[in-house]
């Protein structure tokens, strides 16, 4: 208990707290358990489902890593998107799912964070097919964006670019990101041998494979409904 | 009324796994204290739900808050699950319950299950951790490792419910939350989660599945776990509280869908279900007799008025035979179901 240790104690238990420790264990312990029991990146975007309201107001975090890791790359980025506003909010309301989205640069990254409603490949695809041209404006500016512009022409492969560059959205709750790590493993073991003691390795481990990730399926202030219900209910047409 | 034998034997199990058992008390939830306050059902919550305390009249209600553990022996601040058990005191004269802690998830999905856990989750010493192990926690990425024990805590069941949670999955989930669920700065400063699905009926006939949490207006906060905690300031900070301003709570109400766990308290549902803001509760002062409104109330979850029905989930069917022995063990008052 707090108040009656002795001073090894006190001092273990000021370690595991310390900076020091957190950035030792990260040089060292980090990739030796790394090593041991190496860990596959988790993949992005929305968990598949049948389920009505799992199919409304999906997220998703796209971030592209831009090929000049400069500030020039990063203005070239900034300037892309301005120059195409117009485009991409017309291009947006004709795609006609789209809650929200945004483009923000973060470091050497261009990301896009949209919700929208309906499956993942029908957005993209709609997406390209309205506002493709502006797209490639951005894409070209990536890592990897070459082999997949004019995107309007590369429909799949451009789907599977996007996917990879999407963020892995980790559970709301802490065991079901425990049944991704099995399920991306092929785990089909009858359980009775887990080790819940190993879930903060496991969760470290697995952010050393999935550096940039989605915290749980985030807050909604009106979960469950379509932008076209929301437009309607509100009033505002289409 | 659910099997009074299972019912015993529910009771019994925890009984027999309670450091401190004492006839004439709660086996669980032990400590508490009783509360008065009003419901206002929202403009909306009509169009959910026929019962009569979400009419949008001014409810007289009791409210419970307490201590997950049991024992009579008072531990605030030690991480604990807590209770809210309301009584919505009808206009006619009766009355219907609603029963939340602050545990999303329940651990067992069944009475199967439970007894299972009783038997794998037992008390067992609880000492501090060698620091050497520590180390060898740390050096394994276990961070952080166990945490000490709490002043005059030497036994827990923290082992042997990580062992059951090691062999059942379902289980997961609600030991993980209960381990580090902490304590709440004030009872009226944490979310209650009723657990378990009930179904609501509209004005139209149509029934919807639906969960019920309570919301604190104040927001949650809990205590600082790296200072010693304190044994008693819940209900003095409580009193205090509610003679400077009352504390609210919102009333949620998510709304499940098809292929959600109906049955299965152990599972949570998504959070992009709808969900409804069905009423606010106020609480005004700590009740001044609480013999009567403390400790003999008797709380039930099945207590249901017209408009809300229990789901299939054989927990909650199994609490209401469990609740009425306990009360019955107790000498708790009873009160008419209908």
């Amino acid at each position: 208990m707090p108040g009656d240790e002795g001073w090894f104690d006190r001092f273990v238990n000021g370690l595991q707290e310390s900076d020091v420790f957190k950035r030792l264990a990260s040089l060292v312990l980090v990739p030796f358990w790394a090593w041991r029991m190496p860990v596959k990146p988790l993949p992005g975007g929305p968990r598949p489902s049948t389920q009505p309201g799992d199919n409304l107001q999906c997220m998703m975090n796209l971030i592209m890593p831009l090929k000049i890791k400069s500030p020039i790359g990063r203005a070239e980025a900034a300037k892309a998107i301005a120059e195409n506003k117009d485009a991409i909010f017309a291009g947006l309301n004709n795609v006609g799912t789209v809650h929200f989205a945004r483009f923000v640069i973060v470091g050497d990254n261009i990301c896009m964070f949209s919700v929208y409603d309906g499956d993942f490949t029908n957005y993209i695809r709609d997406f390209i097919a309205t506002i493709g041209g502006v797209f490639n404006a951005v894409v070209e500016l990536a890592e990897g964006g070459e082999k997949v512009i004019p995107c309007e022409c590369h429909v799949e492969a451009f789907i599977e670019w996007v996917r990879a560059r999407d963020l892995y959205q980790v559970p709301d709750t802490i065991t079901d990101f425990l049944r991704d790590q099995e399920a991306l493993n092929g785990d089909k073991a009858i359980p009775g041998n887990d080790d819940l003691s190993l879930l903060p390795r496991k969760l470290i481990l697995q952010l050393r494979a999935n550096a940039n990730v989605s915290l749980g399926s985030g807050y909604r202030a009106y979960p469950g409904f379509s932008v076209a219900q929301v437009r309607k209910r509100l009033g505002i047409g289409w | 009324m659910a099997d009074s034998s299972e019912a015993r034997r529910l009771v019994d199990a925890i009984i027999a796994n309670l450091p401190d058992p004492t006839p004439g008390l709660r086996p669980v939830h032990t400590i508490g204290v009783g509360v008065d306050g009003y419901f206002m059902a929202s403009d909306v919550a009509r169009t959910y739900c026929i019962a009569e305390h979400f009419k949008g009249q001014r409810i007289k209600v009791s409210v419970r808050f307490s201590n997950g553990i049991g024992s009579p022996f008072q531990h605030d601040g030690w991480g604990d699950v807590r209770g809210m058990a309301t009584r919505f005191h009808l206009p006619d004269g009766t009355a219907t319950d609603l029963i939340a802690t602050t545990l999303g998830e329940f651990f067992v999905r069944n009475v199967e299950d439970f007894f299972e856990f009783a038997k794998v989750a037992k008390l067992e010493p609880y000492g501090r951790r060698s620091p050497w192990l520590k180390i060898w926690d740390m050096l394994q990425l276990k961070l952080p490792p166990p945490r000490d024990p709490y002043p005059n805590e030497t036994e827990n069941v923290n082992a042997g419910a990580l062992r059951y949670a090691n062999g059942h999955r379902f289980a997961q989930l609600g030991v993980v939350q209960a381990a580090v669920i902490g304590a709440p700065v004030s009872y009226a400063r944490a979310s209650y989660h009723a657990v378990h699905t009930f179904i609501v009926t509209d004005p139209n006939g149509v029934r919807r599945p639906v969960r019920f949490s309570w919301q604190p207006v104040a927001g949650v906060r809990n205590t600082d776990t790296k200072v010693v905690p304190r044994d008693k300031y819940l209900r003095e900070e409580l009193e205090d509280r509610l003679q400077r301003w009352p504390a609210r709570f919102m009333l949620m109400m998510t709304i499940g869908e098809a292929g959600d766990a109906l049955d299965d308290p152990t599972q949570p549902w998504p959070a992009m279900r709808n969900r409804v803001v069905m009423g606010t509760l106020t609480l005004i002062k700590v009740a001044e007799d609480q013999a009567a409104d403390g400790e003999r109330i008797s709380f039930n979850p099945c207590r249901l008025s017209p408009g809300i029905e229990a789901s299939g989930d054989p927990i909650l069917k199994a609490r209401k035979g469990a609740y009425e022995v306990s009360r019955e063990m107790r000498g708790g008052c009873p009160f008419r179901w209908s």
